[in-house]
C-alpha cells in the first residue's frame, strides 16, 4: 500500500533539469504541493521553513492521531530523493513582524531576507500559512494560563524537537476551558483530556448544530468526558497573575466558571512576510492579471497565507495552481525577456 | 485479465480535509470524488466503489458505462447520450455519478484511467494525507474493513440514501 502523501503524484519521473531555480517559503501542504509540481517540471526547488521539520500545520498543528506524520515524512523523502528538492529547515525568511512574534519562531537559527531569495532565484513562492492566532479581545487575556489554540497545541507537537525551549502545557488535574467549536478547538479539548486535565469544558457562542466541527465531533468529545456549554460568550478572564475563572454571558445571564487554563481557539490570521508590499488584498479579490502573482514580479503566493485559515485540500490546490501559474509566467518571460508588469498594468483597475 | 481493483475509503481515518477532491479536480478539471457534509457535520468524500455488479452499468441503455481491464467502471463519454432520466445517477447506491451543467451529461470516476495506463495510481489515493483512500484489489476490501470503518460507512450511507431518493 501507499505509505506516503505523494507530492510527486503528477508524474512517474521528473523532466530533465530545466536550469530554473525557485524558492518555496513554507513547507506546509501548499508549499509541498508547489514543490512537487515544479520539481516534476525539472525546476531546482529550494524549500525554506522556520520549523525543524517540513509539514506545516499537518505536522505541528493537527494532532498525529488525525494525520499520521510518517506519511508526511515519507512524502518529503520522495520530494528529496526523486525530485532533488532541497529543504532548509529552521530558516526564517524575514518578516514584517519582529522575531518571536508567531508560534515556532524560536526554532529558527537562520534568517534570510525575501529580497535575497528573489535575487538568487528565478521565482519565489510564499506559502507561509496562517499562524498568528486571533485574540479574544476581552479583559484578562494577558494572564498566565491563557492560550490561543495554536499556542496550546503547537508545543505538544514541537516538544519532540527541542525539549529545552518547548514545554508541553501542564494541565494535569486542572480545570480547562476551551472557547470555540472549530477543528482547532476540538483538537485542543482532546489534547487537554489526553494530558489528564481534571475537567474540560467547551464554550461556544452558538448551538451545537451551528458548530463548524459538526455534532459528531462534539458528541465524541462528550463521550470522552468533556462538558459542552452552548449559546455562551466569554466576557472576561478573571485572576491576579494567573487565570482563576472565566466570566461568561449565556441564556442564564452572566456567570463565572472556575478555570485554571483558558484556550481561545477562535481561529488564526495570515502572517505573510512584507504583507503590504505584496498586495495580497488584490490577489484575493482576483484583481490581478497573473494568477497568484504578488505585487513583486516573480513572487507568487499560495495557501492559507492568501486565503486565511482553510483546509489541507484547499492549500494543496492553491499550491498546485500557483506553481502552474509561476511556470507559465517564466515560460512566457523566456519568450519575451522584457515581460514584466508596470505598476499601472498590474492591477485591472489601476493602482488601488 | 489483471487483478480487479477498486478504491476503498476508510471513513474512520478520513479527517474531511478535501485533498482527494482537490487533486481530482486539478487533474480532471472537475472533481469526480465529492465532499459532502453529513447531518451530524462529518465531512466525507462520496466516491465510486467500482462495484462488482455495477447498477450504473446495468441501467444505462446505451452501454456507456463499461468495465475496463483493471475492473474500473469507465464512462465512455462518446456513448453517453445524456438521457433525460439520468438513470445511472439514480441507480448508484453511493451517490458517485454527478450531473454536469455543460458537455457530457454526467461524470464519474474512472480510477484515473490515463494515469493507470502509465503505471500510476489514482491521484486521490496518492495524496490523501491520512491514508484513508486506498487503491486496492477488490477482494482485499474485506480485509481492510474494520469495525470503525463500518460504523463510519453506515453514517455516510444513512446520509446519502435519503438524498438519492429525494432526487428521484
Ligand atoms: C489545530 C488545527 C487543526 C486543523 N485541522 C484540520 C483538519 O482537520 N482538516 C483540514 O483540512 N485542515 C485542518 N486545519 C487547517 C490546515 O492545517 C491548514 O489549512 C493547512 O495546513 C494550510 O496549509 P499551508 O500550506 O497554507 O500553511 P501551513 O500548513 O500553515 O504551513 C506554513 C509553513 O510556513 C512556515 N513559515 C511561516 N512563516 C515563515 C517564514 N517567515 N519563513 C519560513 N517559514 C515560514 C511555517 O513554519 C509552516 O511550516 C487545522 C488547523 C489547525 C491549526
Ligand atoms: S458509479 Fe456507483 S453503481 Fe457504478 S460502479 Fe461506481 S459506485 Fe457502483
Ligand atoms: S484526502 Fe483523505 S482525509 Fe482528506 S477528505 Fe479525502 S479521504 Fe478524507
Amino acid at each position: 500500500m501507499n505509505e506516503a502523501m505523494n507530492f510527486n503524484f503528477l508524474r512517474n519521473a521528473p523532466l530533465p533539469p530545466n536550469g530554473r531555480k525557485v524558492a518555496v517559503i513554507g513547507a506546509g501542504p501548499s508549499g509541498l504541493a508547489a514543490a512537487g509540481y515544479l520539481g516534476g517540471l525539472g525546476y531546482q526547488v529550494e524549500v525554506y521553513d522556520k520549523l525543524p521539520k517540513p509539514g506545516g500545520l499537518m505536522t505541528f498543528g493537527i494532532p498525529s492521531h488525525r494525520i499520521p506524520s510518517a506519511r508526511i515524512d515519507a512524502g518529503v523523502l520522495i520530494l528529496e530523493r526523486s525530485l532533488g528538492v532541497n529543504f532548509h529547515c529552521k530558516t526564517k525568511v524575514c518578516c514584517s513582524a519582529p522575531l518571536h512574534e508567531e508560534e515556532g519562531d524560536h526554532f529558527s537559527w537562520d534568517m534570510i531576507g525575501l529580497g535575497e531569495l528573489v535575487e538568487n532565484h528565478d521565482a519565489v513562492i510564499i506559502c507561509t500559512g496562517s499562524w498568528k492566532s486571533r485574540r479574544l479581545g476581552i479583559p484578562g487575556e494577558k494572564l498566565a494560563g491563557v492560550y490561543s489554540g495554536l499556542e496550546f497545541l503547537f508545543p505538544i507537537r514541537a516538544a519532540r524537537y527541542d525539549t529545552r525551549n518547548m514545554h508541553t502545557p501542564d494541565v494535569t488535574g486542572k480545570n480547562v476551558i476551551v472557547i470555540g467549536a472549530g477543528h482547532s478547538a476540538m483538537d485542543a479539548a482532546h489534547a487537554a483530556l489526553h494530558l489528564d486535565a481534571a475537567k474540560v469544558s467547551v464554550v461556544y457562542r452558538r448551538t451545537k448544530e451551528d458548530a463548524p466541527c459538526g455534532t459528531f465531533e462534539i458528541d465524541r468529545l462528550l463521550e470522552l468526558g468533556a462538558t459542552w456549554v452552548e449559546k455562551t460568550s466569554p466576557t472576561a478572564i478573571l485572576g491576579k497573575a494567573e487565570v482563576q475563572a472565566l466570566e461568561v454571558e449565556g441564556p442564564e445571564g452572566k456567570r463565572t466558571l472556575p478555570a485554571d487554563t483558558v484556550i481561545g481557539a477562535i481561529g488564526e490570521i495570515p502572517t505573510p512576510p512584507f504583507a503590504g508590499e505584496l498586495g495580497l488584498e488584490n490577489i484575493r479579490k482576483g484583481d490581478v492579471r497573473w494568477l497568484n502573482m504578488t505585487a513583486i514580479n516573480n513572487v507568487f503566493v499560495a495557501g492559507d497565507v492568501l486565503s486565511g485559515p482553510s483546509k489541507v485540500g484547499k492549500a494543496v490546490e492553491s499550491g498546485l495552481k500557483a506553481a502552474r501559474s509561476l511556470a507559465n509566467w517564466l515560460d512566457m518571460k523566456s519568450h519575451d525577456p522584457d515581460a514584466c508588469f508596470s505598476e499601472q498594468e498590474r492591477y485591472k483597475e489601476g493602482r488601488p | 485479465m489483471s487483478a480487479q481493483k477498486t478504491l476503498f475509503v476508510d471513513y474512520s481515518k478520513c479527517i474531511g480535509c478535501e485533498t482527494c477532491e482537490a487533486v481530482c479536480g486539478f487533474i480532471n478539471d472537475k472533481p469526480r470524488i465529492h465532499m459532502t457534509r453529513t447531518r451530524d457535520g462529518l465531512m466525507v468524500p462520496l466516491y465510486c466503489h467500482h462495484c462488482e455488479e455495477a447498477h450504473c452499468a446495468k441501467v444505462c441503455k446505451k452501454g456507456a458505462i463499461a468495465k475496463d481491464r483493471d475492473g474500473a467502471l469507465v464512462l465512455q463519454t462518446m456513448l453517453c447520450r445524456g438521457c433525460e432520466t439520468r438513470q445511472c445517477i439514480l441507480a448508484c447506491p453511493f451517490g458517485a455519478i454527478f450531473a454536469t451543467a455543460t458537455g457530457v451529461a454526467v461524470r464519474k470516476c474512472d480510477l484515473c484511467a490515463s494515469r493507470r495506463d502509465l503505471g500510476m495510481n489514482p491521484a486521490c489515493a496518492e495524496m490523501c494525507p491520512c491514508g484513508a483512500v486506498m487503491f486496492v484489489e477488490r477482494d482485499k476490501v474485506e480485509q481492510l474493513t474494520t469495525e470503525e470503518s463500518e460504523t463510519s460507512l453506515k453514517r455516510v450511507i444513512e446520509h446519502i440514501r435519503p438524498a438519492v431518493r429525494r432526487k428521484a
